[in-house]
């Protein structure tokens, strides 16, 4: 439990994020969340100002998952602290600790993470269908057509496509996998979700040896 | 004997201030000179409010003397035209030679808004691959995974953010330009917002700038081994901004004035980094972000305050994947309901990709609750295009939008159904290949536009 609090306090944006707490509120008074959940970024403030380490880790079970990431809290507090700031600092010690909060909470959001971690790109045309947002009514597009068509009927060249929001270059793929590599991005995935870690290890593979075919090839038709 | 009138100050104080309260005594006209000062100097977000805080920009340059990294710097070239932030400091916004940087939500989601802001470059007649360039060698910026989930750290999304940019850096060679010919343009809130934070703290942090420098370095993205830094970041409805009255004066076709609008604007364009975003006394007197207002105005649409506009949309990054109870209760009951009882509002307009997602799409479900109240959702771009005569659908796209705006098209003097059936008839021609396009990214390899 102090481990979880240190590794909070030790990352380098916790002094940007809190400075100090007047108790004022303004924070929560303008939060969305706090007015659906039983989520108040004052108490997070608190909790890490006063540096109460049970509750700290109390809120990071549930309450930290709660914030919307708008940031009105920060642009709001006159002590210049952002709640939505340090909330993201703790769900990354969270993750980083394998709380089940973390795994519960992220589950449904895991189809969103395949497509971004492999494609860069996060809401695909393919995805908003009806299937997959029934909320969202049954008429999703107000023309006829299908897909394809109606992607192809933009006039910019680079949308139309189905799969990704734009279409991405082999290479940009390949070194935003070096990034999620050496960042240590996928090993939080790994420490979440191993299942999907695994079918993504699995496509960045393929695209890597997609991308190795694809220079082997230019090399080919140079020497010609 | 102590008085006892309503303005004594001895013992209590007044209406529960405290012991020490003391009457001012100040005169009628001293009273409206401080009242005035405070309205000035408090009350509004004015723009001389510069001292509070240090510019980051002045730290980069610092950087680059001492030859720690390369600015990538906004030039005569860019013609930029230049406006005040909420602190008072001058930004300048490049209005040509732009690098668009797209938004993994809106391109595959709301298609009309990058269509849009292409469609008015081409209007103004500049040329594709020399005054704009739109490419495949980019990623989107991450942020809305690292918000959402908390997967991901500052130092992927450094990485992510100077990878691109590096990019839009070297983007003119390939067409024979020099280095820094095209400025990126960056089209989401988000991205906006994550890559000024994410600045600041690559200008801040030695370590953080060493561990980058080494995954660049790995990447072939270093510029004789330094990393590039745009000298400004600048979100399209920034540039929609400065281009307003040209927009108006030199495009409008259709009078808007029966238009009544009602704006908001994304938090991660105002409320993130907020010292950087663009504010404007003469627009809604400097109180609020100009940006979308200052649109609507110029286009003379009826620009309609509304109680919740400094609400969020409800988006919650991943509340609208997971929790969309949460994404449409907060949509409908504090946005679209009061935009609809307070306003009558014709339109909302936003700016950014995930605030008109999760307003357009979220209204349909109301009606299972009795909330039986709906209005257009749109980007300040797509109103103004459809405001210059651009085709609600092969250009604005509409088609993909689940709030209806057949009214508001209406409204407007457009007929929907006639353009709805013209591009009907154009999904044949493309079904036999016969595509439109606005800009052809084969042109870097000799394609034709």
């Amino acid at each position: 439990m102090q481990q979880i609090y240190d590794d909070i306090r030790g990352d380098f944006r916790y002094d940007h994020e809190l400075n100090g707490c007047l108790n004022c509120g303004i924070c929560t008074a303008t939060c969305p969340s706090a007015q659906f959940y039983d989520y108040s970024p004052r108490e997070i403030v608190q909790l890490l100002w006063t540096e109460n380490v049970e509750q700290i880790y109390d809120a990071m079970q549930e309450k930290i998952w709660a914030c919307a990431q708008c940031m009105t809290c920060a642009a709001r507090c006159p002590f210049k602290n952002s709640p939505g700031g340090l909330v993201a600092i703790m769900r990354e010690v969270a993750i980083k600790h394998e709380m089940q909060s973390a795994k519960d909470v992220l589950r449904p959001f895991g189809r969103v993470m395949l497509k971004l971690i492999t494609t860069g790109n996060q809401l695909s045309p393919d995805m908003i269908q009806p299937d997959h947002f029934p909320d969202w009514g049954p008429n999703i597009q107000k023309v006829e057509g299908d897909l394809l068509t109606l992607r192809k009927a933009i006039p910019v060249k680079t949308l139309q496509t189905v799969e990704t929001a734009w279409e991405v270059s082999l290479k940009t793929s390949v070194e935003m996998y070096t990034i999620w590599e050496m960042t240590g991005v996928l090993d939080s995935l790994e420490l979440m979700d191993e299942n999907l870690f695994d079918v993504i290890e699995d496509f960045i593979d393929e695209k890597r040896e997609d991308y190795e075919d694809w220079l082997e090839e230019q090399e080919e038709e140079d020497d010609d | 004997m102590t008085d006892q009138t309503p303005n004594s100050t001895e013992g209590q104080g007044i209406a529960g201030h405290g012991s020490f309260f003391q009457q001012t005594d100040l005169s009628a006209e001293e009273a409206v000179r401080a009242t005035d000062w405070v309205r000035k100097h408090v009350d509004r977000r004015t723009v001389d409010l510069g001292d509070r805080m240090d510019d980051v920009r002045e730290h980069m340059y610092e950087l680059e003397k001492e030859g720690e990294i390369i600015i990538h710097r906004i030039t005569d070239d860019h013609e930029p035209i230049s406006v005040k932030t909420m602190f008072g400091w001058d930004k300048k916004v490049p209005t040509k030679q732009l690098w668009h940087h797209k938004s993994c939500g809106q391109c595959g989601n709301i298609p009309g808004y990058p269509t849009s802001i292409i469609w008015f470059m081409n209007e103004f007649g500049f040329v594709p691959g020399k005054d704009y360039l739109d490419e495949t060698d980019q990623t989107s910026c991450t942020a809305w995974n690292y918000h959402g989930s908390g997967i991901g750290n500052v130092e992927a999304l450094a990485a992510v953010f100077l990878r691109n940019f590096h990019q839009a850096y070297v983007s003119g060679k390939q067409h024979g330009f020099e280095l820094g010919h095209f400025f990126p343009l960056v089209h989401c809130g988000t991205s906006f917002g994550n890559y000024k934070e994410i600045r600041k703290y690559l200008v801040e942090s030695a370590e953080l700038r060493e561990k980058v420098t080494k995954i660049l370095g790995k990447l072939g993205r270093l510029v004789d081994g330094k990393l590039v830094i745009p000298e400004e970041i600048i979100h399209y409805s920034e540039w929609v901004h400065v281009m307003r009255n040209r927009i108006a004066s030199d495009l409008q076709k259709i009078d808007v004035s029966n238009i009544r609008a009602t704006s908001h604007v994304a938090c991660h364009y105002y409320k993130m980094v907020h010292e950087d975003a663009v504010y404007d006394p003469t627009v809604l007197g400097g109180n609020r972000t100009a940006i979308i207002t200052s649109v609507a105005q110029a286009l003379g649409a009826q620009v309609i305050d509304y109680s919740t506009w400094y609400d969020c949309c409800g988006f919650g990054f991943r509340h609208i994947i997971s929790e969309r109870e949460f994404t449409r209760s907060f949509t409908m009951d504090r946005k679209i309901r009061v935009a609809r009882e307070e306003a009558n509002a014709d339109v909302m307009l936003a700016n950014d990709t995930g605030c008109v997602t999760t307003m357009d799409k979220n209204q349909w479900i109301g009606r299972a609750h009795d909330k039986n109240f709906s209005i257009p959702i749109m980007a300040d771009v797509q109103f103004a295009a459809l405001a210059c005569g651009a085709d609600p659908f092969k250009i604005v796209q509409l088609q993909w939008h689940a709030s209806p705006c057949e009214d508001l098209v209406e409204k407007m003097g457009i007929s929907w159904s006639e353009a709805k059936s013209t591009f009907q008839e154009y999904l044949k021609e493309v079904e036999a290949g016969n595509i439109e396009y606005l800009y052809n990214p084969e042109l870097a390899y000799g394609g034709k536009a």
